[in-house]
């Protein structure tokens, strides 16, 4: 299981979130409003993951672990809580 | 269609019209905040219709147009005539949606592709300016929404395109309530710039679910209105690409950087400042590929001739917002208001009959009958003249729509212009006004296609550069008058001589013999054209004789006046209001005439026994009165009188109480036209009160029934 809920209260993605961890992940921000998204340790992450991200923007714990989620998925999901 | 749509297609037509409106005095002055306003709040309102009908496409489409409006309100972009032009074009898909929905009354199905009429790339390139140089290939990707059962991956696939250098991820369509959410379904549109060609973008995204649309992305280009500098400017700026021819390998990057340094500074010191950054990428991508030649290009596109767009619509100071009182009304109730009116108009005469029948038989009544029916026949005339007045509408809706033509015109032509537009609040007849448009149309785009010269020429004539296109209306007593004049070259007459002799629209003799302004004349002349290239705009096979032609129909005039080197003027000389009158058609002698209706009581077949001659003359027993009969062929001239045959038609009129017959050959139909009193040589032709055109372009003569029974 990469997305569990932390010690700290936060919801945590780590390594690689495979698609079906959407509906997890989802569960998780649905159960607990405004808990914090911890993907410090995340690796990569599937569009299903970032997708529920994006529809839910939740407060994010970064920078990621990959260059290229924090080059480019980072970026959209900054703009996304701007709106 | 539902009353909501209804309504909403209404609503949306107004909105798209006060932004165009404002889109275009915007594109002259950007910085004018209460006109940004206007036209944000159109997009808004337009957006918002949208949502309530549930027509997302649209919704989308507007809503990245908003975007830019909104982006130039808080000050982040300024509104350049791109930008415009994006969004005019997005206003464009809108009418034409609009167009379907009326037409259809169900919404498009060719929108729900959601990248139709959506200008992403223009989007996503102003949002990632400083990747633009770069910048080769653009794409556009909307998953299938089940694409994640299929093993795909949208974003890794889209991360990993080779050299990215922007990508944008925004949902599909909104996101739904968290509890509606479905974690499994794809509802992502993922637009992303690369600098790898079209082929790599093509080749990764091979195998891909869903739709995804790559463009190639033209080289920078400076903003037309970027181009007018200071003379100095242009000096230094020439100064710098001439700099580049001399940078060899070993002076290469110094070369390059001051030049491209010096020419941003120029740029910036002249408030060009988006110019100034394109230049600037420029010079960048010249120093990563060690060639000259970006900044060269760049550069000269700043002398490159592009015409600068002047596009202007007179503006009312302070034109009060319309809190006027007016009601929506369907064009066919009026109209069927106009139709009643003749009916009654109709029914007035057969009572004004009925009182002087009562008058010659003595009777008690006839006085007040008489009293009456004058008093009837003043209410219904002034009736018919109110109902008339409804009809009536401001050009403006034609004038309008000529800024956007004009422009295009200009843009296409390379051909700077300035529109001037006077007196649109003058009114016609919604019949006029409508069919104005054409016939106007082909005049403006005649004007700019023939008329005006390049600018090359126009600056060796000692005229200023942008040409000026001049449309105004003005009521004259009961005629409206349009005119379209230019300041372009003038009609060539020779030419149109040339030409007419060429084409055999009049002989050598005929030409001898003509002033000149009747040799201008002949451009109206059937057959006659004289685009010696036929361009996009004109020359269309379609001449100036379907402009006369569609004006007389309406009961108009064109006249043309010309001044060699200064320009010319279309004159449009049309009835205030057109008087429909209802005909019914005869055919007599193999000729089709027209019988104005309130003159017919009725129509009959009767026996030829039925009809005696008395005298010279025949006639034949109605009810019991003696209705002179006139066989109409023969009192045209057109055949001998009728012999032989078992019945006749006849068509029963009255005429100022007096009754009569016509015989015909047969019945046609019930038209409604626009009568138009004869001229030239036919002027006081008797028998004849009018003619009209009909719907395949024959000369309808309409019959003055009280001259021919006299």
């Amino acid at each position: 299981m990469t997305i569990k809920l932390s010690a700290a209260g936060n919801v945590e993605l780590t390594g690689i979130c495979s698609s079906d961890e959407g509906e997890i992940l989802l569960q998780h921000l649905l159960a607990t409003p405004n808990i914090m998204v911890d993907w410090r340790g995340c690796e990569a992450a599937h569009t299903a993951v970032i997708q529920v991200l994006m529809a839910t923007r939740p407060k994010l714990l970064g920078p990621p672990a990959s260059v290229l989620l924090e080059k480019w998925v980072q970026p959209v999901l900054a703009a996304t809580m701007d709106k | 269609m539902n009353e909501f749509v209804t309504q909403f297609v209404i609503e949306s037509r107004e909105l798209v019209e006060q932004a165009t409106a404002g889109l275009l005095i915007l594109e002259q002055a950007p910085n004018d905040a209460e006109q940004l306003d206007s036209v944000f709040r159109a997009f808004h309102t337009l957006k918002g219709g949208a949502g309530i009908v549930e027509f997302a496409a649209m919704e989308r489409a507007v809503h990245g147009a908003e975007e830019i409006l909104s982006g130039a309100r808080t000050g982040k972009r300024a509104l350049t005539t791109a930008l415009v032009g994006e969004c005019l074009a997005c206003l464009d898909q809108v009418v034409q949606w609009l167009d379907v929905v009326e037409q259809t009354g169900e919404f498009p199905s060719s929108a729900a592709k959601p990248e139709a009429g959506e200008n992403w790339l223009a989007d996503m390139l102003e949002r990632n300016a400083g990747v633009r140089a770069r910048a080769a290939t653009a794409l556009q990707f909307i998953p299938d929404a089940d694409c994640f059962y299929q093993g795909e991956d949208p974003l890794a696939r889209i991360t990993a395109l080779p050299e990215l250098l922007a990508l944008d991820v925004q949902p599909l369509v909104a996101w739904p309530s968290l509890d509606s959410f479905d974690p499994f379904k794809c509802n992502l549109v993922l637009t992303a710039l690369t600098a790898a060609s079209m082929s790599e973008v093509t080749a990764h995204m091979h195998g891909h679910s869903g739709t995804c649309e790559t463009r190639t992305i033209s080289p920078l280009e400076i903003a037309p209105q970027d181009l007018a500098l200071p003379s100095q400017a242009r000096d230094i700026l020439d100064a710098q690409r001439a700099l580049l021819n001399y940078a060899t390998p070993g002076n290469f990057i110094g070369f390059v950087a001051s030049a491209g340094l010096t020419a941003a500074n120029v740029l910036r010191s002249c408030a060009r400042l988006e110019a100034a950054a394109i230049v600037a990428q420029a010079t960048e991508k010249s120093l990563i590929e060690n060639s000259t030649e970006p900044l060269r290009n760049c550069l000269s596109q700043l002398f490159s001739p592009k015409p600068a767009v002047d596009t202007e619509t007179t503006r009312g100071s302070g034109r009060p917002e319309a809190a006027t009182q007016t009601l929506r009304i369907d064009a066919r109730r009026v109209d069927a208001l106009v139709r009643l009116t003749g009916e009654l108009t109709v029914a007035k005469n057969a009572a004004g009959h009925v009182a002087k029948l009562a008058q010659e038989e003595g009777n008690a009544l006839a006085g007040v009958l008489k009293d009456r029916q004058v008093i009837l026949d003043r209410l219904i005339a002034e009736l018919q003249e109110s109902v008339l007045g409804m009809r009536v509408l401001p050009l403006r809706s034609v004038l309008q729509r000529f800024p956007r033509v004009v422009r295009e015109m200009s843009l296409n032509l390379g051909k700077p212009l300035t529109l001037e537009i006077e007196g649109d609040n003058t009114e016609a007849d919604k019949a006029i006004v409508e069919m104005l448009f054409e016939p106007l149309l082909h005049i403006v785009r005649n004007a700019v296609d023939h008329g005006i010269e390049p600018p090359a020429e126009r600056a060796a004539r000692g005229k200023p550069s942008t040409a000026r296109i001049g449309l105004r209306a003005a009521r004259q007593a009961d005629q409206v008058i349009v005119e379209i004049s230019d300041d372009g070259g003038g009609i060539d007459v020779a030419r149109v001589r040339e030409v007419a002799q060429a084409r055999g629209v009049a002989t050598d003799e005929e030409l001898r013999q003509m002033a000149e302004p009747d040799i201008i004349d002949l451009v109206f002349a059937a057959g006659f054209s004289t685009a010696a290239k036929v361009t996009e705009l004109s020359g269309r096979g379609v001449g100036m004789d379907a402009v006369r032609t569609a004006v007389e129909r309406v009961g108009g005039r064109v006249s043309i006046e010309s001044r060699a080197g200064l320009g010319a003027t279309v004159r449009f000389s049309l009835p205030f209001s057109v008087m429909m009158t209802q005909v019914m058609t005869v055919e007599a002698g193999g000729q089709m005439f027209g019988v104005p209706l309130d003159a017919i009581v009725e129509t009959v077949s009767v026996p030829k026994t039925a009809i005696v001659g008395i005298g010279a003359a025949h006639a034949m027993a109605l009810r019991n009165r003696t209705v002179p009969v006139v066989d109409l062929a023969a009192v045209l001239g057109l055949r001998e009188a009728m012999s032989g045959e078992a019945d006749a038609t006849i068509v029963v009129t009255s005429v100022a109480g007096h009754f009569g017959g016509l015989r015909v050959d047969r019945i046609g139909q019930r038209l409604e036209v626009i009568l138009k009193p004869l001229d030239g040589l036919l002027t006081g032709m008797p028998g004849i009160t009018g003619t009209t055109l009909l719907g395949d372009g024959r000369v309808l003569l309409v019959l003055d029934i009280g001259e021919l029974l006299q």
